[in-house]
């Protein structure tokens, strides 16, 4: 055997190896294609449904303003609502997004008879604990911002309609109704107003809102609230484009 | 020397000896190799298979054609799915339409104030993918005095809603009683239920998008990626035409919320809205709530003179 055929097999060797690694290459290096960068998502605030629980919402840092009270706690059991030193109510930590309102009076006010105390000038003096939430604003134009329109002159507590029935505050649907026929009309159909639970009776009860479980008396309309991120937009460009830049 | 015989035929007169020469060993082992590495090439994608069609799923009979007994092997299979993808068993079913039950929905204009509560309820009990995300609804920023729909503006992000001078309309799937989606369908992947909810089969859709651009509202989603969504923010109440997690290049949208409107709730949409403009019920009932609106109120549908009756229903009051 010459030098040349002792070489022969080390180089026939070392081609076909470099022929499989390149075949090796070609075959791994396709299937290790470059991974996209993942699309930059808008920060969604957690939403809530039913099927989410109290617990799980708090945690999970949930949007809570405009959800009633009872969306989570239950009603036949509330919370304990604690007050500062001149009667306000202290809000917990939990729920320092609330956009709060005066609802729900007799909540408090069926216990705790309303007392009025009236300055010098003969005008009413607003207890500290409603001086950041009362805002008197009722009627399209304010045109029904009158106390005695609905409260009884004698006894603040006592709600008193148009044709002069007396009625306590956990009635103040019907004071409503007084004024607001067609939209109670509605009411009692189930169709204004938030409706949860089952369509199916059959199958499961559902959950009503008295007039102010949702609207404040005194400012009935909604106050506004932070509207949650809308479609996702894949091209600056187009983001560009909007009418309302977040 | 006595080289090793390629698989491949040389293609030239071998040595007198029996020997290759070190020419045609060269040419056949070149020849060999690249035979070898496009055969692994165009192999290389079914590795890859395994991840998101089993044979059992390939092989998977319609919807419609389904025996009680596949059904039930297909429902156990897709909780395994799932449960190997997202790390969280989930209790997949299949609900079925109630009898003399036809779903209607009806939206108050007036109240809706634009909040966008319904849109992200949606997202989260129907596990649309969050990246890249997909939503069901659209809510419509309108101008005061007007239904033209091009004024409408769906990216709004003001501080706060709603705003001065105008109205919010939220669009979703409207279930048509004429859906131009199932017609252009060329697999059958997706038809109406007898109670009115227009379904998809998402081992059956191929993905073509016809009905994506079938659908005047707007209503029908693509999934371009694979959904993805966090372990912990996964729903496991799911239902096989309803809102198990989507597959990639499969169309979704909404359904009404079929895992709980068939077992009689209200959908998440609904559920959530802070201003109970949302109502939905049975339209064959006439105590309903819809009943009452279709009765009372004048409703409108979107789009009207394309004849596609939709089940969805808005309407003013004061």
């Amino acid at each position: 055997m010459s030098d040349e055929d002792k070489k022969t097999p080390f180089v026939l060797a070392l081609l076909t190896l470099a022929f499989l690694g390149l075949a090796a290459a070609f075959t791994w290096g396709r299937s290790s294609a470059p991974v996209a960068p993942p699309i930059p998502a808008p920060p969604v605030p957690k939403p809530t449904t039913v099927r989410i629980s109290a617990g799980q919402l708090m945690k999970s840092g949930g949007d809570t303003s405009g959800l009633a009270c009872y969306t989570c706690h239950d009603q036949a059991n509330p919370p304990e609502v604690k007050y500062d030193a001149e009667h306000r109510v202290i809000l917990p930590k939990e729920h320092s997004d609330l956009i709060a309102s005066m609802k729900n009076c007799d909540t408090c006010h069926l216990t705790k008879p309303v007392k009025l105390e009236y300055a010098g000038d003969g005008s009413v003096i607003i207890p500290k604990a409603h001086e950041d939430w009362l805002i008197v604003s009722h009627g399209r134009n304010d045109r029904n911002v009158n106390c005695y329109n609905c409260h009884n002159p004698q006894q603040l507590d006592q709600l008193v309609t148009r044709d002069g029935t007396k009625l306590r505050l956990d009635q103040a649907t019907l004071l409503c109704a007084s004024c607001h026929g067609t939209t109670y009309r509605d009411w009692q159909a189930g169709v204004h107003g938030r409706t949860n639970g089952f369509w199916d009776r059959k199958l499961g009860g559902i959950t009503r809102q008295e007039c102010t479980s949702c609207h404040d008396p005194h400012h009935p309309t909604f106050p506004q609230l932070i509207p949650l991120p809308g479609p996702h937009r894949l091209h600056r460009e187009a983001a560009a484009e909007t009418t309302n830049p977040p | 020397m006595t080289g090793p015989t390629p698989g491949g035929e040389p293609s030239h007169p071998k040595p007198a000896n029996g020997d290759m020469s070190r020419r045609s060993f060269l040419r056949a082992s070149a020849a060999f190799a690249t035979g070898v590495a496009a055969v692994a090439a165009g192999l290389a994608p079914l590795r890859k298979l395994g991840d998101y069609c089993s044979v059992d799923e390939f092989l998977q009979k319609h919807y419609k054609e389904l025996t009680p007994d596949e059904m039930a092997r297909v429902l156990a299979r897709i909780e395994r799915e799932v449960e190997r993808q997202y790390g969280i068993r989930p209790h997949v079913r299949d609900y079925k339409p109630m009898n003399g039950v036809e779903f209607v929905y009806a939206l108050n204009l007036t109240r809706c104030v634009g909040c966008r509560r319904c849109v992200h309820a949606c997202v989260a009990e129907n596990n649309q993918s969050r990246d890249p995300e997909i939503q069901y609804i659209r809510v419509l920023k309108m101008p005061n005095g007007t239904l033209d729909l091009e004024k409408g503006d769906h990216n709004y992000a003001p501080a706060a809603v709603p705003e001065k001078g105008f109205f919010y309309m939220p669009v979703q799937c409207h279930h048509c009683k004429n859906p131009p989606c199932v017609k252009v369908c060329p697999v059958k992947a997706t038809w109406q239920e007898p109670d009115g909810i227009t379904v998809i089969d998402y081992n059956w859709c191929i993905g073509c998008r016809y009905c994506e651009a079938a659908c005047p509202y707007w209503a029908r989603r693509f999934n371009f990626a694979q959904p993805s969504i966090p372990r912990e923010e996964i729903n496991p109440n799911m239902s096989y035409l309803g809102n198990r997690p989507r597959y990639r290049g499969v169309m979704e949208k909404c359904h009404f919320c079929i895992q709980r409107t068939r077992a009689g709730r209200y959908p998440a949409c609904l559920e959530v809205c802070p201003t109970g403009s949302r109502k939905f019920g049975n339209i064959l009932d006439p105590d309903s709530e819809v009943s009452f609106i279709l009765q009372n109120k004048r409703v409108f549908v979107l789009k009207e003179d394309l004849l596609t009756l939709p089940r969805f229903f808005y309407y003013f009051d004061i």
